[in-house]
């Protein structure tokens, strides 16, 4: 049976979606999710500055009929990027995706005999369907904005990590998205850790020409049941045109741990909705936020950590370091609810501006419903301080080199909490290489 | 340096009056006042208020958000809680058309 429901898209419309359905052997319950989120799809408009989440990030400029669904591949560019967080990491298994289509997936032996499955979306649906509808739209909610919607309709790829009850994974799995010129990428990551597991993954994107438009609208949601842990590192380092919405959920249960790491340095526009849901007493997180802007970029990152059960411990720290006429938006809310007695919170996000027309807008925020609790966050704001920079070029650095160590050095304290070394190295260089010389 | 872009007949624009408009993936507000015409981002430096839905007297723009003023010939904050000039782009009338071209 066809949709009903009418679209102001041209492009993400009934037909298409229906065409999508049509060219996919998926089970019944994913095609009701499909059709129910294109009805909100239909339903929803475009998010507008009246409304308090945008009212900071224009997207007038956006124009969603720019881009289509994702087709099948014709041909697969020659020169694809490698991806920045795998020098010389031993990796357990690796998918890579490129315009919304999985090109390769491997997994070693050792991982498959343990259990652990790891692949695209749609290996992992034929092979493993149950385990993805539990929790599949379960931390993400499909019915959340238009964005939220369309990805929920139209995804066709994505990454799936299976750890079974009590497996530990040693290597790190690594997750690639790619995407060409005027590409769209959709992908879902889905990361289930059973009880006691624990895993590392490496996630990142990419784009293959630097300046070319792109839209990516997908979803991250990690599971993290009871005393499990997870290791999730998630690099955003699309080109300059590329439009990034998305939203991400980590549900941590009882006992159990997540550090997230985030890395945000590419895209032209990113819309963030980054949540943590404290589900089960004793569950921690920790989130690190690294974020650098230039150009005309716009990163706007709204977190929350939902503490839902007691005594819980979440601590998020984000910086960011802005040049030219960049922009960053970053909205925390810890929320504690009523049960959530002895919640431990914290987040802080400091930004350190670079040049005279870039702009960091902070709003930390607090919703407190428990008695017994103990919150913290704050913010700051500020310029790389021209004594440092002095006291620095009279011990022989250049300018130049003397706001790199600067920005590096501001940075530090977030790398010092991050495990995996290729990451601190991939987040250190990138970073470095941007650094221009301001007067 | 980005080039003239034509954004609407000359026209089109009452006097006084103003039109909210996509130049190069920027949106920018183009005003007519006196017979003269210039043109700004369309964001308020306070909070990111659109000045195209702002009311316009003479030759001052005041943000529907909160208040702040900002002169639309040159980009200027006139008052708090703006302390910072908008972006103030160039303009020309050519053809009987409205040109503006963008400042980086």
């Amino acid at each position: 049976m066809g949709v009903t429901a009418v679209t102001d898209s041209a492009k993400f419309s009934a037909a298409a979606l229906d065409e999508l359905i049509a060219a996919r052997q998926e089970p019944e319950w994913l095609v009701d999710l499909r059709r129910a989120a294109f009805e909100t799809f239909c339903e929803k408009a475009l998010p507008s500055r009246k409304e308090e989440e945008w009212m900071r990030t224009d997207i007038r400029t956006f124009h969603l009929d720019n881009f289509e669904p994702p087709a099948e591949l014709s041909e697969i560019p020659a020169d694809l990027p490698e991806g920045l967080l795998t020098a010389g990491v031993d990796l357990g298994g690796r998918v890579v995706s490129y315009n919304s289509r999985t090109i390769s997936s491997e997994l070693s032996d050792e991982l498959k005999q343990q259990g652990v499955v790891f692949g695209s979306f749609a290996e992992v649906l034929e092979s493993h369907g149950e385990v993805i509808r539990e929790h599949l739209c379960h931390a993400v909610d499909p019915h959340f904005d238009k964005f939220s919607a369309l990805h929920a309709a139209f995804f066709t790829t994505g990454q799936v990590l299976y750890v079974p009850r009590g497996v530990v994974v040693k290597k790190p799995l690594h997750a690639l998205s790619l995407m060409g010129a005027g590409g769209v990428d959709l992908g879902h990551t889905l990361v289930i850790l059973e009880e006691g597991a624990e895993a590392t993954m490496l996630n990142e994107t990419a784009s293959v020409d630097e300046t070319s438009p792109g839209m990516h609208c997908g979803a991250i949601e990690l599971f993290v049941h009871p005393r499990a842990r997870l290791r999730y590192v998630n690099l955003q380092n699309w080109g300059r045109g590329v439009w990034h919405f998305a939203h991400q959920k980590g549900v941590v249960d009882r006992d159990a741990h997540i550090q997230w790491t985030i890395g945000a340095l590419g895209s032209k526009l990113s819309k963030v909705n980054q949540h943590v849901g404290l589900v089960g007493e004793g569950a921690e997180c920790e989130v690190n936020g690294v974020m650098f802007t230039e150009g005309r970029q716009h990163l706007s990152y709204h977190t929350l950590q939902h503490h839902q059960a007691p005594h819980c411990h979440s601590n998020f720290l984000y910086k960011a370091a802005l040049q030219d006429r960049s922009r960053t938006v970053w909205r925390g809310m810890i929320k504690v609810d009523e049960g959530a007695q002895r919640t431990d919170g914290y987040q802080r996000n400091d930004n350190l501006l670079l040049t005279k027309h870039c702009r960091a807008d902070s709003i930390p925020g607090l919703e407190i419903e428990a008695d017994d609790v103990r919150c913290t966050h704050g913010a700051t704001t500020g310029q790389v301080d021209e004594e440092q920079i002095f006291y620095a070029q009279c011990r022989g650095f250049t300018r130049n080199e003397a706001i790199r160590a600067i920005v590096i050095g501001f940075f530090q304290q977030v790398f010092d909490r991050i495990p995996v070394e290729s990451v601190r190295e991939a987040l250190g260089k990138s970073i470095a290489v941007r650094v221009r010389e301001y007067e | 340096m980005s080039e003239f872009v034509r954004v609407a007949a000359a026209d089109a624009i009452a006097d006084p009056g103003k039109q909210v408009f996509e130049v190069e993936d920027q949106i920018v507000v183009v005003f007519h006042v006196d017979g003269q015409y210039s043109c700004l981002d369309d964001v308020c430096t306070h909070d990111d208020g659109p000045l195209g839905d702002g009311r316009l007297e003479g030759c001052t723009i005041a943000c529907p958000r909160h208040g702040a003023k900002f002169d639309i010939r040159t980009g200027a904050a006139l008052s708090m809680p703006a302390t910072r000039p908008t972006v103030c782009h160039e303009v020309k009338v050519e053809d009987d058309a409205v040109w503006v071209r963008l400042r980086s």
